[in-house]
C-alpha cells in the first residue's frame, strides 16, 4: 500500500507518543497516533477539546517545552527526514519554510509589542534572503491576496488594532508568506463567530484551489469536516481511533464515538426533543480507563474492550478503525 | 492624532507632579514645625555648651527663623523660599545650604549612576539567563544567590568589603580619596567597592524581577508562533519574550529608585567616607543643623518624583497598547 | 513596602478562611518548600533566644575594660599592650573562651548578651512597627477601595504623596526631628512604611467589591461598616499575611541602619549599633563587625524565605 501512493505522501506520522511528565503523574497526551498526509489534500483532525489533536500538532514541528513533554516514541517523516530526532538546524530549516502552523487564538498567537509588518517581514527575511523592501511587498501582496484592502496600513498597526477577522487572516499570511509545503491549522474557526468562520473557511478552500496546499486542518466540529475535508483521522484519548475519507465517514461511521460524534450535530430534517450527546465526560488525563479508553462511554462495549487495547484493524484501503468489534 | 493626545497627556501628569510635590513640601513642613525640638532648641544646645546667654539666644534664633510668626505665614515664606531657591543656612559649615548640595550632589550621582548601570546590565543578564534555564541547577544557585543579595544589609557588606580587601588584602583604601579628579582611573578603582556594595542589593532584586518578567512571557502563545516561524532561538528569547519583558521591568526598576536605592546609597556613602549627599546629612544630623537633613530629604524626594514622571511618559510611550489607543 | 512585595502581591489570593482544614491545606503546602521550614525554624530559634536569652547572658551594656578585645571560642588574636615600666610592646596572644563565647568588644562587653539583646530589639521593632504599618495600610486601602469616589481620590493622593518619599530618607528625618527611642523609631516606621500596603490592599478590595457575596451582602441589608469587617477583610488576610512577613525584613534592617548611623535608640544595644562600633576596630577586633552582620543576614533571609514560601502556598496556581 505505501509503495503505490510513495510519492503522494508529503508527511508520515506514525505511532507518535507524547507525554507529559508532571507532578502529579505521567499524561500521555499523544498516546500512538498515525496518519499519512498526501499532497494537495486537506486531512482533518477531529475530535473533542483534550484528545490530543493540538499536542499532536505541535509535536510534528517539536514546538512543545522539553521539561515538561517529550516525544517518547513514534516518527514524523517528512522528506526523508524524521522531524521527531533531527537536529535543531534541520528543524529550523523546516519550521516556517516547510511546514507552517497556524495556533488557536489569533489574538494571543501574535506578539503585542511588534507590529504586523515586523512579524511577518522578519520570517521572510530569514528563509528567503530578502531584503526589506522586497520582503515588505510581497508581504503586501500576500495580505491583498487574504481580502485585506488596506495591507500598508495594515504593517504598521500592532495587533490590538485589528479586529478578529483581520487577526486571523494576518495569522494565515504569516504562515503562507515563504511559501511553505504543508500547512497545519489548529482549530481556526473555533474561536471566531459565525461569519468570520465562513470566511476563514473560505481561505482554506482557496488555498487549496490555488496553491494545491496540503493541510492539516485540526478542529472538533464535523460541520467544518464535511465541508472542507478530504480525509479524517478521528481522536479520543491520544490515539486515532478511526481514519477514512470524509464521505465514508460522515456517511458510514464504523467507530461508536465517530458515530456519537455526528449524532451530536443537529439535523434541521429531524424533529426531536433532545439534542442528543455521547454519555459521560472525557476521561482524566492521568488516569485512562483501561483497555480502549472509549470503553466507559460507548453504548457497543464488549468485555474484552476494558481488558484489552484495541488494535487498528484496516477496513478497506482507505478505512482504517481501531475497535474490537471489527477485529 | 496620536501626538497631540501624547502631549495631553505629558501635561496632565506634569501638573499631577506639581500638585504631589507641593504634598512633599507641605508635609516636610508640618513635620519640622510641629516636632518636639524646634530649631531654636537644637541651636541652644549647641551654644549652652559654649557658654552664652540662651534668653537672647531664643530670642535672636526666634527672630531669624521667623518662628514667632504664625504659622501660616511661615508656610508662605517656607514655600516661596524653597522655590526662590533659598534653603537657608548650614551653620555648621558656614555656608547656604544650596551651595552645600551645589558642592556635593556629583558624588552621590556616580555613586547612584555606576551602581545602577552595573546592577541593570548583570541583573538582565543573569535574570534572562535564568528564566530561559528554569529548574536547572544553575538557576537554583542564582535563585539562591539572589536572596542572598536582596537580604544582605548593605551597610554590612561595605564593612565586610573593606574588612577583607582593605584591611586584610590592601588592595583598596580603606577610605575614599576625595582630591580625586571624578573622571580618572583612579577615582573608578577608589568607587569599585561601594559600587559593589550599593549595587549587589540592586543587582540581586534586578535578577529576581528579570527572570518574573521573562517567565510571564515564556509560556505565552506568540512565543510558540514565532518558534514555528524557525526563528533562531536568541531571536525569540531576545527579541520576542524580552520586548514583552522589558516594559513592565523598566517601570519596576524606575520606581525602586525612590524606595531602596536612595537609602542604600545613603548608607554606602557614609561606610566609605564618599562625600555626596548623604555624608552631608549624616554630619547635619550630628551637628544638629537641621535645614540641611530637611533639605537632603526634599532633594532625594523631587528627584524621585521627576524619576516616576519621566518613567511614566516613556512607559506610556513605548507601550503600543497604550499609544495607539 | 518595596516591589519585591508588589510582586508577590500579583499572584492570586485565596480566602485563608477561619476552618481548621482550610489553615491545614496552606500549612502542608508551605512546609513542602524546604527553605521556608528553614526560615519558620530559625525566626522560631530567634524568639526563643530574645526572650529567654537575657536570662542566661550577662548584662550586655556591661563594660570590663580588663576582658576587651576578646576572640570569639575557637578564634584567637594577637594583642599589643604597652607597659610603661619597661617602654615596650608586649604582644600576647589570646584565645577565646567559654566565658565570652563570641568574644568582647573594645569595651570589654559580653558579644553573646550584646547580640541577644539585638535579637530582642530587632524583632520588637520588626513585630510592632510591621503590624503598626499593616493596620494602617489595610484600614486605608479597604476604606479607600469600599467609600470610592472623593474620598478614594483623596487618599490616593496621599498615599501618592508618602510614598514618593524615599523610605529612609523620611525615616532618618523623622527619628531626627522626635528623637531616638525605640518608642518613636516604631512608630515612626509604621507610619511611614503602610503605602505599599495599602495600595495592594485597596486594588484587592476593589476586585472583591464587585463580586456577588459583597452585592449579596449589601442587598440584606448589611451596614458599610459589617461589610468592610465581616466580608471584605478576611478575603484579604491571605495577602496581608504575605505582605507582612515580607515586610519585616526591610523594617529589621531599617532599625539596623539607623542604629548604625547613630540614630537608634542608645540605651539598648542592638544590631546596628554593634556594627557601627565594629567598623572601627575592623583590625584589631574584626568580629564585632561580622557577628551583628551574619544575625542580619540570617534573619533577613529567613523572613524572605518563609515570606516566598507563604505567598507560594497561597496562589492557587503555582505548582506545589
Amino acid at each position: 500500500m505505501q509503495s503505490e501512493n510513495m510519492n503522494n505522501i508529503i508527511l508520515s506520522v506514525s505511532d507518535l507518543k507524547t507525554y507529559f511528565f508532571t507532578r502529579r503523574g505521567v499524561v500521555k497526551a499523544v498516546d500512538g497516533v498515525s496518519f499519512e498526509l498526501r499532497r494537495g489534500e486537506c486531512l482533518c483532525l477531529v475530535g473533542e477539546s483534550g484528545c490530543g489533536k493540538t499536542v499532536t500538532a505541535l509535536s510534528i514541528l517539536r514546538l512543545l517545552d522539553s521539561p515538561p513533554s517529550r516525544i517518547v516514541g513514534g516518527q514524523v517523516r517528512y522528506n526523508a527526514t524524521d522531524l521527531t530526532t533531527c537536529s535543531q538546524q534541520q528543524l529550523r530549516q523546516i519550521r516556517g519554510k516547510e511546514i507552517a502552523i497556524v495556533l488557536q487564538e489569533a489574538q494571543s498567537a501574535l506578539n503585542p509589542v511588534l507590529t504586523i509588518g515586523d512579524q511577518i517581514i522578519e520570517q521572510m527575511k530569514l528563509h528567503l534572503s530578502l531584503n526589506n523592501s522586497e520582503a515588505r511587498q510581497k508581504a503586501i501582496n500576500l495580505l491583498h491576496q487574504m481580502g485585506i484592502p488596506s495591507a500598508e496600513e495594515v504593517l504598521a498597526y500592532y495587533p490590538h488594532q485589528l479586529s478578529g477577522g483581520m487577526k486571523q487572516r494576518v495569522l494565515v499570511t504569516m504562515s503562507l508568506c515563504c511559501d511553505p509545503k504543508i500547512l497545519i491549522a489548529d482549530e481556526p474557526t473555533t474561536a471566531v463567530d459565525v461569519t468570520i468562520k465562513a470566511q476563514v473557511l473560505d481561505i482554506f478552500r482557496e488555498l487549496k484551489r490555488t496553491r494545491q496546499m496540503s493541510i492539516i486542518f485540526i478542529t472538533h466540529d464535523f460541520s467544518v469536516v464535511a465541508e472542507i475535508g478530504d480525509r479524517a483521522v478521528v481522536m479520543y484519548g491520544g490515539k486515532d481511533v478511526e481514519t477514512a475519507p470524509v464521505s465514508q465517514i460522515t456517511s458510514t461511521p464504523k467507530h461508536p464515538y465517530t458515530a456519537g460524534l455526528l449524532e451530536c450535530l443537529p439535523d434541521i430534517s429531524k424533529d426531536v426533543d433532545r439534542l442528543s450527546s455521547i454519555p459521560g465526560m472525557t476521561p482524566d488525563p492521568l488516569r485512562l480507563p483501561s483497555g480502549c479508553t472509549f470503553h466507559p462511554r460507548c453504548p457497543r462495549a464488549m468485555k474484552v474492550c476494558s481488558e484489552q487495547e484495541p488494535p487498528l484493524t484496516p477496513l478497506s484501503k482507505e478505512h482504517k478503525v481501531r475497535c474490537h468489534l471489527y477485529v | 492624532m496620536k501626538k497631540s493626545w501624547l502631549r495631553d497627556y505629558i501635561i496632565k501628569r506634569l501638573f499631577y507632579s506639581i500638585l504631589i510635590a507641593w504634598g512633599i513640601l507641605t508635609i516636610t513642613f508640618i513635620l519640622v514645625r510641629v516636632g518636639p525640638s524646634s530649631p531654636a532648641d537644637k541651636y541652644l544646645a549647641n551654644l549652652a555648651a559654649r557658654g552664652q546667654d540662651p534668653s537672647q539666644v531664643i530670642a535672636a534664633i526666634e527672630a531669624r527663623y521667623g518662628l514667632d510668626k504664625p504659622l501660616l505665614q511661615q508656610y508662605g515664606e517656607y514655600m516661596f523660599n524653597l522655590l526662590r531657591g533659598n534653603w537657608g543656612w548650614s551653620f555648621s559649615t558656614s555656608m547656604p545650604v544650596m551651595e552645600l548640595i551645589k558642592h556635593h550632589w556629583v558624588y552621590s550621582f556616580q555613586l547612584i549612576l555606576l551602581s545602577s548601570i552595573f546592577a541593570a546590565l548583570l541583573g538582565i543578564l543573569i535574570g534572562i539567563y535564568s528564566a530561559v534555564r528554569q529548574y536547572t541547577k544553575t538557576d537554583y544557585a542564582f535563585t539562591f544567590l539572589s536572596f542572598i543579595g536582596i537580604s544582605i544589609p548593605n551597610f554590612w557588606l561595605g564593612v565586610m568589603l573593606i574588612l577583607v580587601f582593605s584591611v586584610k588584602l590592601g588592595i583598596f583604601k580603606t577610605y575614599y580619596d576625595t582630591t580625586l579628579p571624578l573622571f580618572s582611573i583612579a577615582n573608578l578603582k577608589a568607587l569599585v567597592l561601594p559600587v559593589i556594595t550599593l549595587g549587589t542589593g540592586m543587582l540581586a532584586a534586578y535578577v529576581r524581577y528579570t527572570r518574573s518578567a521573562m517567565l510571564d512571557n515564556l509560556r505565552k502563545p506568540f512565543v510558540i508562533t514565532a518558534r514555528a516561524k524557525g526563528l533562531p532561538e536568541r531571536l525569540v528569547i531576545g527579541k520576542h519574550v524580552f520586548r514583552n519583558a522589558l516594559l513592565p521591568l523598566i517601570t519596576i526598576i524606575m520606581f525602586d529608585l525612590g524606595s531602596i536605592v536612595f537609602g542604600g546609597a545613603y548608607l554606602t556613602e557614609i561606610v566609605f567616607g564618599i562625600p555626596g549627599l548623604g555624608q552631608v546629612s549624616f554630619n547635619a544630623i550630628f551637628a544638629n543643623d537641621y535645614p540641611v537633613v530637611v533639605a537632603v530629604t526634599i532633594i532625594g524626594t523631587l528627584v524621585v518624583l521627576l524619576v516616576n514622571l519621566l518613567t511614566d511618559i516613556t512607559y506610556t510611550y513605548l507601550d503600543p497598547r497604550i499609544r495607539y489607543e | 513596602m518595596s516591589n519585591r512585595v508588589k510582586m508577590a502581591a500579583n499572584s492570586t489570593v485565596l480566602p485563608s478562611g477561619s476552618s481548621l482544614r482550610l489553615i491545614s491545606y496552606y500549612w502542608r503546602r508551605m512546609t513542602r518548600n524546604r527553605l521556608a521550614v528553614f526560615g519558620l525554624a530559625f525566626i522560631t530559634f530567634l524568639a526563643l533566644v530574645a526572650i529567654f536569652g537575657p536570662f542566661f547572658t550577662p548584662d550586655p551594656t556591661e563594660v570590663d575594660f580588663e576582658a576587651k578585645n576578646l576572640p570569639p571560642i575557637g578564634f584567637s588574636t594577637t594583642q599589643s599592650v604597652y607597659k610603661i615600666e619597661t617602654d615596650e610592646f608586649i604582644t600576647t596572644k589570646v584565645t577565646g573562651t567559654w566565658k565570652h563565647p563570641l568574644g568582647t568588644d573594645r569595651k570589654g562587653r559580653d558579644m553573646l548578651a550584646m547580640i541577644v539583646s539585638g535579637a530582642r530589639v530587632s524583632l520588637q521593632v520588626g513585630l510592632l512597627a510591621t503590624g503598626i504599618a499593616i493596620i494602617i495600610g489595610t484600614i486605608i486601602g479597604v476604606m479607600s477601595a469600599y467609600l470610592g469616589g472623593w474620598a478614594d481620590n483623596a487618599l490616593m493622593r496621599f498615599t501618592d504623596v508618602m510614598m514618593t518619599f524615599p523610605f529612609f530618607l523620611l525615616l532618618v528625618l523623622i527619628v531626627f526631628i522626635f528623637g531616638p527611642s525605640l518608642a518613636f523609631i516604631v512608630m515612626a516606621i509604621g507610619l511611614t512604611g503602610w503605602t505599599g500596603t495599602a495600595r495592594m490592599v485597596r486594588s484587592e478590595s476593589l476586585s472583591l467589591r464587585t463580586r456577588e457575596f459583597v452585592v449579596a451582602a449589601k442587598a440584606l441589608g448589611a451596614s458599610d461598616g459589617r461589610v468592610v469587617f465581616r466580608h471584605l477583610i478576611p478575603n484579604v488576610i491571605s495577602l496581608i499575611i504575605v505582605i507582612a512577613t515580607l515586610s519585616i525584613p526591610g523594617v529589621i534592617l531599617a532599625e539596623a541602619a539607623l542604629s548604625f548611623i547613630g540614630l537608634g535608640d542608645p540605651t539598648v544595644p542592638s544590631w546596628g549599633i554593634i556594627l557601627e562600633e565594629g567598623q572601627h576596630s575592623l583590625d584589631t577586633a574584626w568580629w564585632v563587625a561580622v557577628e551583628p552582620g551574619i544575625m542580619l543576614l540570617l534573619t533577613v533571609l529567613a523572613f524572605n524565605f518563609l515570606g516566598d514560601g507563604l505567598r507560594d502556598a497561597f496562589d492557587p496556581k503555582s505548582n506545589i
